[in-house]
């Protein structure tokens, strides 16, 4: 690759297709880095004994892939040495043990990355217009982080 | 598209707010999740005042759709792509702004 291209790069997609980890994980990849952190969040198959059939997601897109940016651009100013910076959400129906979200960085050394994968997971959660409903076999539930940023604090 | 760096919310003037000499604009409200089931639709457009505070933005939106008032202690606002509390802040809204409403979020 030729390194003056290798510029430091966001990749954000939210698709309804089923998300790879080897793409994602590509991605980031970089010369100089020594390390590539990932998250992977999966579908879990119960809630409070519940049998769950699958995932659903939806996304207020424009402002979601917005939000996202500046997760990156937050990312950039706390852990400068962090290179690229790869977020890939699935939309629609998410079937149980599949990735709903993928996340990936690159930095030199493993400590800036590990940190930023783990800011970017929780700020998504707290900030970014995506919602999901659990489906089980007789009802369903809209899901709400616990991190979402205005949780209880409107009355 | 404005450009992103053009100031929309100015500081409040003397005017009350929801009286703005009864100027109203055309926006587009989007509803998801359960929002979107409860009022039965994903987006329309509404006629709005230009001034007014988010709460009573709130209280517009719910006179259209009665059934959305359920989840008023739940839902945010997010008003061209910006969070807004529902409460005192002032809206100076313009034609064909985007006003969605947002349920808690559960993304991840």
């Amino acid at each position: 690759m030729d390194e003056s291209e290798d510029v430091p790069k966001d990749f954000i997609k939210l698709k309804s297709e089923k998300l790879s980890v080897d793409e994602v994980s590509e991605l980031v990849i970089s010369p100089n880095c020594g390390a590539v952190s990932l998250f992977i969040g999966t579908t879990r198959n119960n809630f409070e004994g519940k049998k769950v059939i699958h995932l659903e997601y939806e996304a207020y897109t424009s402002m979601a892939e917005m939000e996202i940016k500046k997760i990156c651009r937050d990312i950039r100013q706390k852990w400068p040495s962090v290179k690229h910076i790869a977020m890939h959400h699935r939309l629609g129906v998410v079937p149980i043990t599949e990735a709903s979200v993928i996340i990936a960085v690159s930095s030199p050394h493993r400590t800036e990355s590990l940190e930023a994968v783990m800011y970017c997971i929780n700020t998504l959660k707290a900030f970014v217009p995506i919602w999901k409903k659990e489906i089980y076999e007789d009802e369903y539930s809209w899901k709400e982080n616990k991190e979402c940023f205005w949780a209880n604090s409107e009355k | 598209r404005r450009s992103p760096g053009r100031r929309r919310r100015r500081e409040a003037e003397a005017v009350p707010a929801g009286h703005g000499g009864s100027m109203r604009c055309q926006v587009t409200v989007l509803y998801f999740a359960r929002s979107a089931e409860l009022a039965g639709l994903r987006s329309e457009s509404v006629s709005v005042p230009q001034r007014l505070t988010s709460l009573q933005l709130w209280e517009e939106i719910v006179k259209i759709h009665p059934r959305l008032a359920v989840i008023r202690d739940q839902v945010i606002f997010a008003v061209q792509q910006e969070y807004v509390l529902l409460g005192d802040q002032l809206l100076v809204l313009q034609t064909g702004d985007e006003v969605a409403i947002i349920p808690p979020i559960s993304g991840g």
